[in-house]
């Protein structure tokens, strides 16, 4: 276990265009955390990932284990994966199939000449640690998916790095599968607290999984948090979007009020500093649909809108609407069968109301500046 | 962690590895390999071409104003595009044959490699015992048939254009049928599950969506046996000498049999051949880009499993038939006779031949010679040839150095071996290195002709294992040698193994160039047979001929045996 460190780390491409695929990265990673990279495919979440292990040679930066420089673009250190003290888990597990699942997971003691760990029985200390003791004299290929990543986990670990690196590890099995393995992996790092980085680009996962987000964007760390930081307060209105906030509602200043959609806002005033244009973010779930004539409640505000489609999800309806040319996404509970809300046909027209505290506020054009009711929008939009 | 302190130890001083100078280091081996292989490839032609163009460009002169050289030009073209043409419409009905075979009849896929495993040499001379127009075989038994019983000669005569071309592209059609039978892995039966869903019969499906998924390994097969074509030797010498059909490369040698050798005069004739062969090469090599392109992961291989079909069966068995079986009938029965005559004397069958050439020491020296050339050019190619697969797909920093090795190894493909064996020995006759009347001229010649067989092989294998394997040895602490030995090795076990199989059988085949760069005691099983034959010793050569087919048969058994039974199937 170490901690790590990331300074400046660039990676490009040379190519027809060539690609910026990490571009000046600072990340520390404290002893036995585990940092979760998220963000949409292609930002560059691979690429970090591939030069921490050495597999890729960045074009510019430092990285450092401890007091260890693995790699230093200006002094021209850049040690090979090998000498790094790592362990990687691949998306598709790369199990070797020439070897059992034994000789695999022994394979990184035998590499690294750690005699004692192959004397000492680390391989079916590990083994019984991801539960796969049963599989030791198997080859891969007789393995299920869910088999092959516990294996490729316990080949990761059995060395005991200073740091293991997953690439979408779970992205190959099947969602309720995935659950499982993922609340074992949380697990069995919540028992040996090893330094992680754990590449990942479905947002829910990531935040049961990670002490600490890192959300990418175009190579660079556009929020780096706690899962409840970055849930509750995203800094930008790309992290806003990428962590769900899927309703994007612009707000004007018109006449001495605030409008949203061009329409004035119902229910009490957005709390909003300054008179620039907004964007208004909110999840899906956070938007309640009540009919027209129904009150709107206390600290919330609320828009006008028509039913564009109403789906039916079991315990909730997704609920489409259309605010003045705005779509807004609503997930509401489908309550009981003759509920109001199960009657809802196209063009009804219905009130969307929102908690103030719910709605997060940017900046309209450069979508920066996070900034909640109480905090004014002003300070960010100087920046 | 004092479990890891042992990789700790190296770690404290930072500086302790200056890239540059290792990379330094990896420059000056890339560089010195490519030169190497430069010098083994490249040079003799150039001296060839030095040669053709000194004095005033002499050999120029006497090779194109040869009256007959426009005829001997339209006897090339006319070889290699019919042959072509034969080759691609056997070859690619007969691989998607083998893949409506019942599960049962699986094996039969093998069968239509067959041709490459009967030496080129020993065919020829098989069709010519059995097609010759007085005391052919099969003539004979036609000049029974009422319509032609008053034929005194023929109705076949198999030493004219029609003929050759026929059996050469008989040759090519494995060739061809390896290429596609490798395509139809790369289609998924989902492709044709569909088509077959939407209602297209069998034969449409072949035309609408086979073929045209086809396309693009049909014009790289076709672009090699196109080649291959061009640089046909063994028939138009045996076959079309005597009745005035040359080609190319019979030209060629017949200048380099000229007292003194006209070494200008063969290296003109052999320019358009060369250029031709560079220029496709080219074309592929910008046509099919970057292969990393084409790494395809795991997905359904062509395989129709629900309808096959007895048709592709019997095509099978029945062109093994006719391409192989066929002559070798013709030299077992040539073989076991005192004397080659078109009536067949059952009683006096004999293994006479066979003794005779086994108790001729020239005749098992040159057996020997066969085996340990091939078997040493082999055991240097594949480590080369693994190499410079390496070089090709991971080394993009060696920049220009990458792409003349990509050029350098392909070329052999692309140039007739006839010219090679001018050119090595031209260069091998003279200083620094005078190496004619040894061995290792043919060693050399060898493992220049197997380049790109050996590299092609290897890099499809690396290619199809993706990187995810090796990477994932990198990070468990695996050094660069270690990952290459305990992993990517013995991935590609199956794969080296067909390697081997596939170059030890056309090296102990090889004629072409080992006719030109023999001593009289440096000789191979292909030019002693060849020898025989101008004797007119007809049973001696058909004895020789299938000992040379038994010891290829060895050969790949050998290599099944190691790679898997599924070695020949990765060719
Ligand atoms: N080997 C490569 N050559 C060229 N471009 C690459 C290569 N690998 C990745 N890229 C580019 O770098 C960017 C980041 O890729 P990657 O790190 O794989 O993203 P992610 O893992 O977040 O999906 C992408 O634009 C991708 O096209
Ligand atoms: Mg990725």
């Amino acid at each position: 276990m170490s901690h790590i460190r990331i300074e400046g780390l660039t990676k490009h491409f040379v190519g027809k265009p060539p690609t910026k695929a990490v571009d000046d990265l600072h990340i520390e990673i404290e002893e036995g955390e585990f940092l979760v990279l998220l963000g949409p495919s292609g930002c560059g979440k691979t690429t970090t990932l591939r030069c921490l292990a050495g597999l890729e040679t960045p074009s510019g930066g430092r990285i450092s284990f401890d007091d260890q420089v693995v790699f230093d673009a200006e002094r021209r250190i850049n040690r090979s994966p090998d000498k790094r003290k790592i362990g990687m888990v691949f998306q598709s597990y790369a199990l070797w199939p020439h070897m059992t699942v034994r000789k695999n997971i022994a394979y990184p003691l035998r590499a690294r000449r750690l005699k004692q760990g192959l004397r000492n029985g680390w391989v079916e200390e590990t083994a019984k640690m991801v539960d796969c003791v049963a599989l030791l004299d198997r080859y891969p290929a007789q393995l299920s998916g869910g088999q092959q990543q516990r294996v490729a986990l316990a080949r990761g670990l059995v060395a005991r790095p200073d740091l293991l690196l997953f690439d979408e590890p779970l992205s190959n099995l099947d969602a309720r599968l995935r659950d499982h393995v993922r609340a074992e992996l949380h697990e069995v790092h919540g028992r040996l607290g090893f330094t992680a980085v754990f590449v990942i680009h479905d947002q829910s996962e990531a935040l049961a999984l990670g002490d600490r987000l890192a959300i990418m964007r175009h190579g660079r760390v556009e929020q780096y948090d706690t899962p409840q930081q970055v849930f509750e307060h995203p800094i930008s209105e790309y992290v806003a979007a990428f962590i769900g906030m899927d309703n994007r509602v612009v707000c004007t200043y018109q006449d001495g009020r605030w409008a949203a959609a061009g329409r004035p806002i119902g229910g009490s005033e957005l709390g909003i500093a300054g008179t620039a244009p907004v964007a208004m973010r909110l999840r899906a779930d956070d938007l309640q649909v009540t009919p027209c004539d129904a009150s709107v409640g206390a600290n919330m505000s609320s828009l006008d809108a028509v039913v564009v489609d109403a789906e039916y999800g079991g315990r909730h309806l997704d609920v489409v609407l259309d605010a003045n040319g705005t779509r807004l996404f609503a997930r509401i509970p489908s309550g009981v069968s003759d509920s109001w809300a199960r009657g809802l046909k196209q063009n009804d027209p219905v009130r969307a109301s929102f908690r103030q505290s719910d709605a997060h506020f940017f900046d309209d054009e450069t979508g920066s500046g996070a900034s909640d009711i109480a905090e004014p929008v002003l300070n960010a939009v100087d920046s | 962690m004092t479990a890891v302190g042992v990789a700790e130890a190296d770690a404290p001083s930072p500086v302790s590895r200056p890239l540059p100078l290792r990379a330094l280091a990896n420059w000056a081996g890339v560089l010195a390999f490519v030169a190497a292989l430069c010098y083994l490839v490249i040079l003799p032609l150039v001296r060839l071409q030095i040669n053709a163009f000194s004095d005033g460009a002499r050999g120029y002169r006497i090779g194109y104003t040869d009256p007959a050289f426009a005829k001997t030009l339209a006897y090339t073209a006319g070889l290699a595009l019919g042959s072509l043409a034969i080759a691609l419409v056997l070859g690619t009905l007969l691989a998607w044959a083998a893949t409506r075979l019942p599960r049962s009849l699986r094996m039969l896929r093998v069968l239509p490699i067959f041709p490459i495993i009967v030496p080129a040499v020993a065919s020829v001379v098989g069709w010519s015992f059995l097609f010759s127009p007085r005391p052919g075989y099969v003539n004979a038994l036609l000049r029974n048939l009422p319509w032609w019983s008053d034929l005194k000669q023929g109705p076949v005569d198999i030493y004219t254009l029609p003929w050759i071309i026929i059996i050469t592209g008989f040759g090519l059609t494995a060739f061809v049928y390896l290429f596609v039978s490798a395509g139809f892995q790369n289609i998924s039966s989902e492709h044709v599950e569909a088509a077959q869903v939407a209602g297209s019969s069998q034969w449409g499906v072949f035309f609408r969506v086979t073929l045209p998924l086809l396309r693009p390994t049909l014009i790289y097969g076709g672009g090699v046996a196109l080649l291959l074509g061009l640089g046909q030797f063994t028939g138009p010498l045996l076959l079309g000498r005597n009745s005035g059909i040359e080609v190319i490369t019979t030209d060629i040698y017949r200048q380099m049999s000229a007292s003194p050798i006209e070494y200008g005069a063969a290296a003109a004739l052999g320019s358009p051949l060369l250029l031709f062969g560079m220029l496709i090469v080219l074309v592929q090599k910008v046509l099919l880009g970057d292969q990393r392109r084409f790494v395809t992961h795991g997905g359904k291989a062509f395989r129709s499993e629900a309808r096959p079909s007895v048709i592709g069966a019997v095509s099978i068995i029945a062109y093994s038939f006719v391409a192989t079986v066929l002559p070798v009938i013709g030299l077992v029965i040539v073989a076991l006779s005192r004397f080659w005559s078109a009536k067949i004397d059952t009683d006096h069958f004999s293994l006479q031949s066979f003794r005779t050439i086994f108790a001729q020491s020239s005749v098992t020296q040159a057996i020997f010679n066969s085996v340990t050339i091939s078997l040493l050019a082999v055991a240097i190619c594949l480590p080369v040839g693994y190499v410079a697969s390496s070089i090709l797909l991971r080394g993009r920093r060696f920049g220009v150095l990458r792409t003349i090795l990509d050029y350098v190894v392909s070329m052999p493909l692309g140039i007739p071996a006839v010219v090679f064996g001018a050119g090595f020995l031209l260069t091998y006759t003279k200083a620094p290195f005078v190496l004619y009347g040894t061995n290792w001229v043919i060693v050399l010649v060898y493992i220049t002709l197997m380049l790109p067989f050996a590299v092609r092989m290897q890099t499809s294998a690396m290619l199809a294992l993706g990187s995810n394997y090796t990477e994932a040895a990198r990070v468990s602490g695996s050094g660069v040698s270690g990952t290459s030995l305990k992993i990517e090795l013995p991935l590609m076990r199956s794969a080296l193994g067909g390697a081997a199989a596939l170059m030890f059988v056309l090296l102990t085949h090889e004629f072409a160039a080992s006719l030109l760069v023999r001593a009289s005691t440096t000789q191979v099983m292909g030019t002693i047979l060849y020898d025989q034959y101008n004797n007119g010793t007809y049973p001696l050569v058909a004895a020789i001929a299938l000992v040379m087919t038994a010891v290829t048969a060895i050969g790949v058994t050998a290599a099944m045996l190691v790679g898997g039974s599924d070695a020949l199937g990765g060719l």
